[in-house]
């Protein structure tokens, strides 16, 4: 691997209700369906960019996350997913 | 996630998900599958869980040898499953007719989107309730069930699982895009999950004959490796599995293909009803078209029509017998399908003249509205 393949793979994540989202922003290509789409209203389009220029996606209504991962079947580009926690309460 | 099998708790899961938790929780033990939308999340779950209940993942290169590794793995002794959607449901129907043919158990779901051909990948349809029953060539009977929520793919998964070792032969889940993809609670309860192990002979080696039939029609089944002879063949074969290609035979064994399903219709059958016994028209309906026809019967009772509805689990064998009995008080039965009239040929056949039979089609790639049921049950009231 190159050293900016691993660049890319940098992953941010949060901590959500019962579970965690990711984002590979690097991934991102901006064409929103995660924040058009995303059935509680998670996400808004930030206003960094990412290394090839776009605005990747960021949370504002963290607390609202079901972990649904509807965002993760919709992205076509593998940038952002939900996962359950390890245990479940 | 948990290391259990059955992980007990409440969940909010979609269904292609539930599907592969009530296979597990059932004994599955072997997957072998081919990606396709819209069950890939059934192969996903798999090939996550498998490893950490001692199970078995493959990923194969088609739905055709995916089918196969499933009669192989069950073969080996594993309860095994795949699961597809219709393309892939096509490539299959060979290796399910030989499944038929060698009474081999396992499951098969089949989460329909829109066809024929590749037609909405990520939509859903119900095209395919006639290829479950007739899909490969030759006569044999058919247990199909049809879910319509989360939690009932989790449930009828293992009901599927159940009845595949109870009458030894390849079960299917007639699911569609809408209940794979539909996040809904869905309860696991360990204490609640009843499963039925293989049937394993007791005779002793030198006289076990594995087609021989008890008294339900089945037979019992050795797996390789376990002192039996193991003998397989699709082609027309007598008790002792060897092929015997004469009329005699294929007539004892054809028709017990069919009557093991058709003369145990008692303990297979299940249909749900509700406010049938006042009826003037009844719906019948199964899987996702079920859901819009429940919101066109209860917009229809708040309107004061005497509607009843009438969902069936199990989608084959058909409850013939029950819809002729509840068809006798109606002037006319309506049936919401995703697809150009498949399931609506049976019901005109159970209830013969006695009630007309309005189908209320979809092509697929969406839902119907209530109110096209609503319209056809004023159309008959």
């Amino acid at each position: 691997m190159t050293k900016s393949t691993e660049k890319k793979a940098k992953t941010k994540k949060w901590e959500t209700d019962g579970g965690y989202l990711f984002i590979k922003e690097d991934y991102c290509k901006e064409c929103s369906y995660c924040i058009e789409f995303c059935p509680q209203d998670v996400l808004e389009e930030s206003e960094s960019f990412n290394e090839k220029g776009y605005h990747p996606p960021q949370p504002v209504n963290l607390d609202q996350c079901l972990n649904c991962n509807f965002c993760g079947m919709i992205c076509p580009d593998f940038a952002i997913w939900t996962e359950e926690a390890e245990e479940n309460e | 996630m948990s290391k259990e099998a059955i992980m007990t708790g409440k969940y909010f899961m979609n269904g292609d998900e539930a599907c592969a938790e009530g296979a597990l929780a059932a004994g599955c033990r072997f997957f072998a599958g081919y990606p396709i939308t819209p069950q890939s999340e059934i192969a996903e779950r798999m090939s996550k869980r498998m490893p950490e209940v001692g199970g078995r993942f493959i990923q194969m290169e088609d739905e055709l040898s995916s089918i196969a590794a499933v009669l192989g793995g069950s073969w080996g002794g594993s309860k095994s499953m795949t699961a597809t959607s219709g393309p892939g449901f096509s490539l299959m129907m060979e290796n399910i007719g030989l499944g038929m043919m060698t009474e081999t158990p396992c499951v098969i779901a089949n989460i329909q989107r829109g066809s024929p051909s590749t037609g909405l990948p990520t939509a859903v349809g119900q095209g395919e309730m006639m290829q479950a029953k007739w899909g490969s060539h030759g006569d044999y009977g058919v247990i199909a069930y049809a879910p319509t929520s989360p939690q009932e793919m989790f449930d009828y998964t293992i009901k599927a699982f159940n009845k595949s070792e109870q009458y030894m032969m390849p079960v299917f889940v007639m699911a569609d895009e809408k209940i794979g993809h539909m996040r809904e609670r869905v309860v696991i309860d360990k204490s609640k999950v009843e499963t039925q192990p293989r049937r394993k002979p007791d005779a002793d080696p030198e006289d076990f004959l594995p087609y021989e039939p008890k008294e339900d029609l089945v037979p019992e089944m050795a797996s390789a490796g376990e002192g039996y002879r193991v003998h397989v063949t699709g082609l027309t074969h007598n008790e002792k599995g060897y092929p015997q290609l004469d009329v005699e035979t294929q007539k004892k064994k054809v028709g017990r293909l069919v009557d093991k399903v058709e003369k145990n219709k008692d303990d297979i059958v299940e249909i749900k009803t509700q406010g049938v016994d006042d009826a003037d028209v009844l719906i019948v309906s199964y899987g996702m078209a079920y859901r819009t026809a429940m919101g066109a019967y209860k917009q229809a009772r708040d309107k004061g029509m005497k509607v009843g509805i009438i969902r069936l689990v199990t989608v084959w064998p058909f409850p013939e017998e029950e819809i002729r009995e509840l068809s006798q008080q109606v002037s006319g039965i309506v049936v919401p399908e995703i697809n150009q009239g498949q399931m609506v040929h049976e019901v005109e056949r159970a209830c013969g003249d006695r009630a007309e039979v309005k189908l209320v089609p979809h092509p697929g790639g969406g839902l119907h509205k209530p109110k096209d049921i609503l319209n056809a049950l004023e159309a008959l009231i």
